[in-house]
């Protein structure tokens, strides 16, 4: 009963989950995760729908010769041609392209949203290169009004991490985006935590005059003598020694243990090398290179490694190790055989991910491969999910999964395309043609919503 | 030829040449400089459009593209292509300068570097022209003189050295000026009398060193176009005021998130505004009426306007300009209004000449594998004054020495 007595000295808040923790099948001495801040996300009601008459993409990479798809309880319960209605209402899409909803796996939005006032300065803990202890979580306002935009560009689910500032930046959330007023409401109920780490040139920049780190040797081995740390806490705890509960070295250990998947900053290929084998040196596994513009460089490497990229369609040349940027990443990394995904971390960006993985889809096949619509669509919900440890969830229209789907106006590879009607868990959540969208606390009042009330 | 309308093109040959100054293009669709797209054949000879008719017979020996289409060169309104290699590094960055010495009279053009690998990467996408513009620092408002250049990595190819004034109001231009909107503006003002004033010594102006005060008699009298950053509603207004105290002003607004809240102001009083259709975030307290439908209410009220991607021009330079007036098109803006936006509207503000793409001329023009708005289109090839460019560029290169269709397994470095 050693993970009993080391959660004797929690708080109270969490001690529910914390002795939940202690029922499972972990054995005495083993390291548990405590969980805290617990999902209350629930689905808005729905009814049972039929869509009908669809032109289905749905992020398995193959070819769908369904055109029907049926939810009942906000979950996908089949999927094929000539389906059964029974009492569900039928929707006839008229041949509309029918997708799932759309993953970001790096945003920011809620720790930096708009306005971008001092105050909302939240995504970056720079007080320290090691803030393994902060939780993104923690910092998004759930009224950032960057949310409604990304639901009107189709994104159902987001993943928001910390800065960059920092070697151990802190743990990121992943999010349903749910029209909630406080962020447990928009919690994906039981997906896996993470934790932002960062390479390059950003922590020795920003530390470079305040302590350190100051080079990326310095880096490398600001990693190390923490995954050194981590390894002794976790391991005296597995002792049954019952250490102070230290936050930071406990989001480390859950790394080690393998509860914690890590999402890296990283642009230039040859740090992407070193990180791997840093991993391999301390035994824990990086889930997703983010950013990664030298992605291609290595993609044999991060295919070998079974590591994603998660990349930009066409940003580069903003900072040194961004130089190299080119606009065939995400296909050349796909091609090599390894994960490849399009990400925003941006609020902008966010609202038409469909279109920077057509630019991205167009130009990989310009460049003599031959990527097929279908596959080209799980650069925007099927990877990220995995990336995430949520495709048993949602990423793909399969039967079981939770009911996240867009409708688009036009070819969503098409600049013209717009979501004319976005599903989350079954539910309507945005309607084009009837003006059903969330509106943020923040922009009631203005003129952009006021309408034919203002004055 | 074949009648039927094929929008994605087809080549006839495996690869364009790398300079393809010979050219049959077989059911183009051809972009009018007023935007409206007609079907013809081109044949293209040296360059220059040798032949354009509704039927042409098909030649043989020379390149022939199916469904390809025609534009006139892109003109990027709103770029730092050519003086910033690396916008992080400030020893590769000339945007702007701190310094008590001069502020309105420093010019981009003194900096340009026309082979700075961002021109060929933007060139790349279809953008033939960029102004390029200098940004204030220090305390001052004003960023300087900007250029208008052609994107062919030549030493000659700046086109207008002088071809603006860039001033900054709103949050920007109060931030600079001591961090009120009033001393922004009053800068401005004083600026503008500055230029008026005989100058005995150097120092004696309100704002300005007397090589400062020079450089705004142009903009005083109206032959240089006054670029001014700003966003608010009620910034627009404090400009329209400005003009009516000095009517000669050319004045061009840059971001404009809230002009379609004083659209018809903005038209009443000839003031052109380069806006980006993505920005629809609240981003600021200077932008919270920001609107998708901002272009479409500039558009009805008859204001003059520009397409650029501001939002995104430190991270995708310019070359992400078509997708930007794309989704103009995607929110309601008729596609020969967005084409306008991106060619020939800012080309005339600067005076600057695309050329007639007509037979025997020596035209600026690009050919596209398909609608040179939409995502999945690129240029095949692309002609500036009547020459073939490249259509490689540094990302280009690295493109194919790692490409994994590429069949070489020497060392990357060999390649």
């Amino acid at each position: 009963m050693k993970t009993f007595r080391a959660c004797l000295i929690l708080s109270a808040a969490i001690a529910a989950a914390c002795s939940g923790a202690d029922d499972g099948d972990k054995k005495d001495g083993a390291f548990a995760l405590p969980t805290a801040f617990p999902s209350t996300y629930e689905p808005l009601p729905s009814e049972s729908l039929l869509i009908t008459n669809a032109t289905i993409i749905d992020g398995t990479g193959e070819a769908s010769d369904a055109d029907s798809l049926l939810i009942v309880d906000g979950v996908l319960s089949d999927i094929g041609t000539d389906l059964d209605a029974d009492d569900a209402t039928v929707l006839d899409v008229n041949g509309r392209y029918v997708t799932p909803g759309i993953i970001d796996i790096h945003s920011h939005l809620g720790n930096y949203p708009s306005p971008g006032v001092d105050a909302h300065n939240d995504g970056n803990e720079v007080t320290s290169p090691i803030t393994s202890e902060v939780d993104a979580e923690h910092g998004v306002w759930p009224q950032d009004p960057g949310f409604d935009e990304a639901l009107q560009g189709g994104v159902t689910t987001l993943h928001i991490l910390p800065g960059s500032a920092n070697l151990f930046g802190g743990r990121g959330v992943t999010l349903r985006n749910a029209p909630a007023r406080t962020v447990q409401g928009m919690k994906f109920p039981d997906a896996p935590e993470t934790l932002k780490m960062a390479c390059g040139e950003n922590p020795k920049r920003v530390y470079g005059n305040r302590g350190g780190p100051g080079s990326r040797m310095g880096n490398v081995a600001g990693y190390r003598n923490n995954w050194v740390r981590a390894a002794d806490y976790k391991q005296k705890i597995e002792d049954g020694d019952e250490p102070t509960r230290d936050l930071q070295l406990e989001t480390l250990a859950g790394v080690l243990n393998g509860d914690i998947l890590v999402h890296m900053h990283c642009y230039r290929a040859d740090e992407m090398a070193i990180i791997i084998d840093l991993a391999k040196e301390f035994d824990y596994t990086v889930s997703t290179f983010h950013h990664a513009v030298e992605a291609y460089k290595i993609a044999d490497l991060l295919a070998e490694n079974d590591i994603c990229s998660a990349m930009w369609a066409d940003w580069y040349g903003f900072k040194m190790e961004s130089y190299d940027g080119i606009l065939e990443n995400v296909p050349f990394v796909h091609a090599a055989g390894a994960c490849a995904m399009i990400h925003s971390d941006d609020d902008k960006n966010i609202q038409r991910l469909n279109q920077e993985v057509a630019k991205a889809w167009a130009n990989g096949n310009r460049a003599g491969l031959d990527i097929s619509r279908d596959v080209a669509w799980t650069w925007l919900s099927t990877n990220p999910a995995k990336a995430l440890g949520i495709l048993d969830q949602t990423g793909t229209l399969e039967e079981g999964k939770r009911a996240d789907i867009v409708i688009w106006s036009h070819d969503p590879f098409s600049v013209r395309a717009r979501p004319d009607q976005v599903y989350m868990d079954g539910a309507l959540m945005f309607d084009r043609e009837n003006g059903l969208k969330p509106v943020s606390d923040f922009r009631l009042g203005t003129f952009a919503t006021l309408g034919e009330a203002r004055p | 030829m074949m009648r039927s309308l094929v929008l994605t093109a087809v080549l006839s040959v495996a690869a364009t040449p790398a300079l393809a100054q010979s050219l049959f293009l077989d059911d183009a669709n051809f972009v009018l400089d007023s935007g409206e797209t007609q079907i013809v054949d081109i044949r293209i000879t040296d360059g220059r459009i040798a032949d354009m008719q509704a039927d042409l017979q098909v030649p043989s020996g020379v390149t022939t593209i199916s469904g390809a289409w025609v534009s006139p060169g892109l003109f990027a309104p709103y770029s730092t292509l050519g003086i910033v290699d690396i916008g992080g590094e400030s020893s590769t960055n000339d945007t702007q300068a701190e310094t008590e010495l001069f502020s309105a009279a420093i010019r981009a053009a003194d900096s340009f570097n026309p082979r700075e690998v961002h021109i060929a990467n933007a060139r790349r996408r279809g953008v033939t022209h960029a102004a390029v513009v200098p940004q204030p620092d220090g305390d001052v408002i004003f960023g300087g003189i900007g250029m208008i250049a052609k994107l062919d990595n030549e030493d000659d190819s700046i086109l207008s050295e002088t071809a603006f004034m860039h001033v900054a109001l709103g949050e920007a231009g109060a931030s600079r000026a001591g961090g009120s909107r009033g001393a922004a503006i009053q800068q401005l003002r004083s600026a503008l009398d500055d230029a008026r004033r005989s100058y005995l010594q150097h120092v004696e102006g309100d704002v300005f060193q007397r090589r400062d005060a020079r450089a705004f008699r142009a903009v005083l009298s109206g032959d240089m176009p006054l670029m001014i950053s700003a966003s608010r509603a009620s910034d627009l207004l404090r400009i329209i005021r400005i003009k009516e105290d000095v009517p000669a002003l050319d004045i061009i607004v840059v971001g404009a998130e809230e002009a379609h809240l004083v659209a018809d102001a903005l038209a009443e009083n000839d003031i052109k505004v380069i806006v980006d259709p993505l920005e629809n975030l609240p981003d600021s307290f200077d932008s919270l009426n920001a609107s998708l439908d901002n272009i479409l209410v500039l558009e009805d009220a008859g204001v003059e306007y520009a397409i650029s991607g501001l939002s995104s021009r430190s991270v995708v330079k310019a070359g992400a300009l078509a997708q930007h007036a794309g989704n103009a098109v995607g929110q309601g803006l008729p596609y020969d209004a967005a084409m306008r936006a991106v060619t020939t509207v800012p080309a005339g503000w600067f005076g600057i000449d695309l050329g007639r793409r007509a037979v025997g001329e020596a035209a600026t023009m690009v050919v596209w594998d398909g609608d040179p708005l939409e995502v999945t289109s690129a240029p095949t090839a692309i002609f500036i004054d009547g020459e073939a460019v490249p259509m490689v560029s540094r990302m280009t290169a690295l493109r194919d020495r790692y490409n994994p269709a590429n069949a070489d397994d020497r060392p990357h470095k060999y390649r």
